[in-house]
């Protein structure tokens, strides 16, 4: 069993991680929402179907990460100091590299600040390719309403107005801004 | 802008996510790449939902720190017997039934012959034995060494003490204890899966 148990561990340990970390603002608090699913695993490896395993994880990860955006107070930011001086340094040279890591650490706020279940989908899905009968199992709701929130995960992500500025000084592209006419009535959709 | 050509834009770039992840039809994707040729607007819009959607799939996974795991790695590991009475204890079981009670029984004995004579002893005789003046000198060093031997066996017999306690606490009280307590939360277990049949 409990050689079973380290191989689960080494199996999942970059996903479940991976998923905190985009979905969290602190690192720290991926690194206890990591510890607390492969306790939890521990604790109920007795009654877990193995055969799904990897969903089971990925439940409990995004049970733990609500958990943890709830315990966050409102308004309080708990980015870690690694992420604050990544982001200062990425604004404060010039060129296009760091117009990218720019862009890069802006998309992962975004990503961070998108409700659920649209972050835990795009984080699923995009960042970790899980397939949709998986992102259904983890989730519990249908293939469909999994690719629907996909869908406007995206599109939220597309509205972003930080996005959108970085992307049009760095190509000088003129994009529409977020709130034109086309724009609301997607919105209204 | 005119209300058809809005109307053209909300429309294609509604289909931007199905052109970026192969989702349209030849024919969607014909009307699709017309339009993006003639509107510079939607051309930079996709663009962007490009730039975008290539930036979130390079997002790369993340190694777990060695370190978060550590705890999680030590609970595991925490079925195996770690302390030094445990071993001592899982080596005692090894022994013959005889050695293994012996030994405490041995220990009980010695002790008992050790300090049995200070309670059996009259106190009267004591007193009496106290107050005659000894013949026998003794010099400063001797008593310092004699105080010394009298103190290794005090501790000597203190450590016989403790472990006898020990091993007596293991097998009569800590053991039922264990048992008992791991009957109760197997029972608890029981209870606990029939009424959630999530893990959650």
């Amino acid at each position: 069993m409990l050689q079973q148990y380290q191989q689960v561990i080494e199996q999942y340990r970059q996903r479940v991680y991976s998923f905190a970390h985009y979905s969290l603002r602190a690192r720290e608090d991926a690194e206890d929402v990591t510890q607390e699913v492969f306790i939890k695993l521990w604790q109920h490896w007795r009654k877990i179907d193995q055969a799904r395993l990897g969903a089971w994880l990925m439940r409990v990860a995004h049970n733990s990460v609500i958990d943890h955006v709830r315990r966050q107070k409102p308004g309080k930011d708990n980015r870690d100091q690694y992420s604050e001086v990544e982001e200062q340094e990425a604004e404060s040279d010039p060129g296009s590299e760091v117009e990218s890591e720019t862009f890069r650490l802006e998309l992962q706020q975004a990503i961070r600040a998108l409700e659920e279940p649209f972050r835990s989908i795009v984080i699923m899905r995009d960042i970790q390719g899980m397939s949709y009968e998986e992102i259904r199992e983890c989730l519990q709701m249908s293939e469909s309403q999994v690719k629907v929130y996909l869908h406007r995960s995206r599109r939220k992500l597309r509205e972003n107005r930080r996005l959108r500025e970085i992307f049009s000084a760095a190509t000088g592209a003129s994009l529409p801004e977020a709130g034109s006419r086309a724009d609301k009535a997607r919105q209204s959709e | 802008m005119s209300l058809a050509k809005e109307s053209q834009c909300y429309f294609v770039q509604l289909q931007i996510d199905s052109f970026l992840d192969a989702d349209l039809t030849s024919q969607q994707q014909d009307v699709f790449m017309a339009h993006i040729h003639d509107c510079s607007a939607c051309a930079a819009e996709l663009q962007f939902a490009r730039q975008l959607h290539d930036s979130v799939l390079d997002l790369p996974l993340l190694e777990c720190p060695e370190a978060v795991l550590e705890p999680v790695h030590r609970l595991g590991n925490s079925q195996q017997p770690v302390s030094r009475w445990s071993a001592l204890w899982a080596a005692l079981e090894q022994l013959p039934l005889a050695l293994r009670y012996g030994l405490p029984a041995a220990a009980a004995v010695v002790l008992t012959l050790l300090l049995a004579p200070q309670f059996t002893q009259d106190p009267a005789g004591n007193a009496e034995l106290a107050s005659q003046p000894s013949e026998e000198t003794y010099s400063q060093e001797d008593v310092v060494m004699a105080l010394r031997d009298l103190n290794t066996a005090i501790n000597y017999l203190n450590e016989v003490s403790e472990r006898t306690e020990t091993m007596v606490g293991n097998r009569f009280v800590i053991m039922p204890l264990r048992e008992s307590l791991n009957a109760s939360f197997e029972r608890i277990q029981d209870a606990d899966e029939a009424l959630n049949n999530g893990p959650i």
